[in-house]
């Protein structure tokens, strides 16, 4: 059987210490007025092909999903999770290596991407949906669906800015539930809600993978872990240090931040 | 299903058409979403979009026309005034709102994947829906004056609404990636807007320009615009080619240069916006 996503060497370089996200041209001449050979200097580099201030956030990262399969992603933070999770959802490139998708791709980095205040619900569903990669026909197709998951029948006409955030919450994931792609792509999103909320969520993800979809899944609950993916795959500073069955992984997992801890 | 691959660098293209249009839905969205929430939040709705050149127009009539007496040709000031201003709205609104799309939409830029070409696009989409409704306005009020535009007009509209597009489009693509890496943009947007209003022959008529300039002017796309169309109102029109010529070529230079830049910056957004 073909692979669905297939993931070859890749590495993605960043840097530290960029507090601001930004630059501003200001600051820019300031620094050429007072140091302009520092433009032309060459910059030194280390043995792993870095600048003094850069990292690899992913490090020949290589792994294979078949159609079908739930993947967890599991490691500390900062370990590249959400990296690998961006890399794979076209959101950043990867500075070296290459990655294959063969199937429609919907990523979840966070619910409720692209929400507008201003808007209200039932406005929000057909924005958001679009956003997700949904087909406006789709949207409408499923729209009941999507309001009776998320319980905010009576509030579909009000802005979304008047909402609690209860309420937020279960909109965003409720059409976030409602795609239909063939790779779905979650990270961490579960940490929101009430706990009957939660498990509904789950319940609603256990069975989209159980149509026969693949999931790529990015937490730090273990337990929602164990119940979606079958199989885990455990980064540590970048690189794959474990692939292979949840339970394995998740107990190796638990030895190494008990090991750190003592 | 076609076959996603991700590398660090994609095949040059200037600009992926296909995908525009496998996206069209989205693009449709966020125009929809822009013209809503610019409606929701005022009292006014549409009459706010014809308050802005209306004002304008009385005020360049009072203090220009009739105070500082600039020629307008053989058409009274307020419509000569008009004219330039409906199409300046156009061009300052979208290229304005274009050039901090990439900034303002920032949050979903970190968190989905898409064209990210459709949001400034979008928005001169948004732009073009006011300017439509102020071109409206612009025929109903020289008829009021007793002016009707001649056959030109067919011709002149289309082709003046396509560069002055292409123009925002490159300008913006341009603006809207350096916005991203270097955050004064922002701030010397509204200043540059400004110049180019002058550099614009909307408040004087270009027939005050020595020849040679005319033709340094007409590098701004928008100075034939706004000159030709003046012509649509005139019952003898006379049609300058040259200066016409050096815009199209201008603006097309613009749009190369603001897609070349785009497609170049495009794919580090998601890192440093």
């Amino acid at each position: 059987m073909k692979s669905i996503i297939e993931v070859r060497q890749v590495y993605k370089k960043y840097r530290i210490g960029r507090i601001l996200p930004y630059y501003t041209l200001r600051d820019k001449l300031a620094e050429f007025y007072r140091k302009p050979v520092n433009l032309f200097k060459k910059k030194k580099m280390n043995s792993d092909g870095l600048l003094a201030d850069e990292f690899w956030a992913l490090r020949d990262v290589s792994f294979e999903v078949y159609p079908g399969e739930a993947i967890g992603i599991i490691g500390r933070n900062g370990m590249g999770k959400s990296t690998l999770l961006k890399v794979l959802s076209r959101i950043t490139p990867p500075t070296k290596g290459e990655v294959r998708l063969r199937g429609r791709v919907a990523s979840l980095l966070e619910i409720g991407t692209g929400f507008q205040q201003e808007l209200t619900g039932r406005e929000n569903i057909f924005l958001n949906g679009a956003i997700l990669g949904m087909k406006q026909k789709e949207i409408r197709n499923k729209f009941s669906e999507i309001v009776d998951f998320a319980e905010i029948e009576k509030f579909l006409d009000t802005p979304v800015k008047h909402y609690s955030s209860g309420m937020y919450t279960r909109l965003a994931f409720s059409i976030a539930a409602h795609l239909d792609p063939e790779i779905l792509m979650v990270d961490e999103v579960l940490a929101v809600g009430d706990a009957s909320f939660q498990k509904k969520c789950l319940g609603k993800m256990e069975n989209t993978t159980w149509e026969g979809r693949t999931v790529i899944f990015v937490s730090h609950n273990m337990t929602a872990v164990k119940q979606l993916c079958a199989k885990c795959l455990l980064l540590e500073n970048g690189k794959i240090i474990a692939f292979g069955q949840t339970a394995k992984i998740i107990h190796l997992y638990s030895r190494m931040t008990n090991d750190k801890k003592a | 299903m076609k076959e996603i691959i991700i590398r660090p660098k994609p095949k040059w293209q200037l600009v992926d058409l296909e995908e525009i249009w496998r996206y069209r839905e989205l693009f449709f969205v966020f125009t929809w979403r822009d013209i809503k929430i610019r409606y929701r939040q005022t009292i006014l709705g549409v009459v706010y979009v014809i308050f802005q050149p209306v004002v304008n127009m009385v005020i360049f009539t009072v203090f220009f026309g009739n105070l500082a007496k600039i020629p307008s040709g053989n058409l009274p000031y307020a419509l000569f005034v008009l004219i330039g201003l409906v199409y300046w709205n156009f061009f300052s609104g979208a290229l304005s709102r274009a050039s901090d799309s990439m900034v303002s939409n920032e949050s979903m830029i970190r968190k989905v994947y898409f064209p990210k070409i459709i949001l400034p696009l979008s928005e001169i989409v948004t732009f073009l829906f006011d300017f439509v409704i102020n071109f409206i306005l612009l025929i109903i009020f020289a008829a009021v004056l007793g002016y009707y535009p001649n056959l030109w007009i067919l011709i002149i509209l289309p082709l003046s609404v396509i560069l002055t597009s292409c123009t925002i489009a490159g300008v913006s693509l341009f603006l809207s990636s350096l916005n991203v890496k270097y955050r004064d943009v922002r701030n010397v947007l509204p200043f540059l807007i400004q110049i180019i209003l002058f550099l614009t022959p909307v408040i004087y008529p270009l027939s005050i320009v020595s020849d040679r300039n005319k033709h340094i002017m007409a590098l701004n796309p928008m100075t034939s615009v706004v000159e030709t169309m003046r012509l649509a109102f005139q019952s003898n029109p006379v049609f300058n080619p040259i200066l016409i010529l050096i815009s199209v070529f201008s603006a097309l230079f613009f749009l190369y240069l603001g897609l070349w830049y785009f497609q170049k910056t495009e794919r580090y957004f998601a890192d440093i916006v």
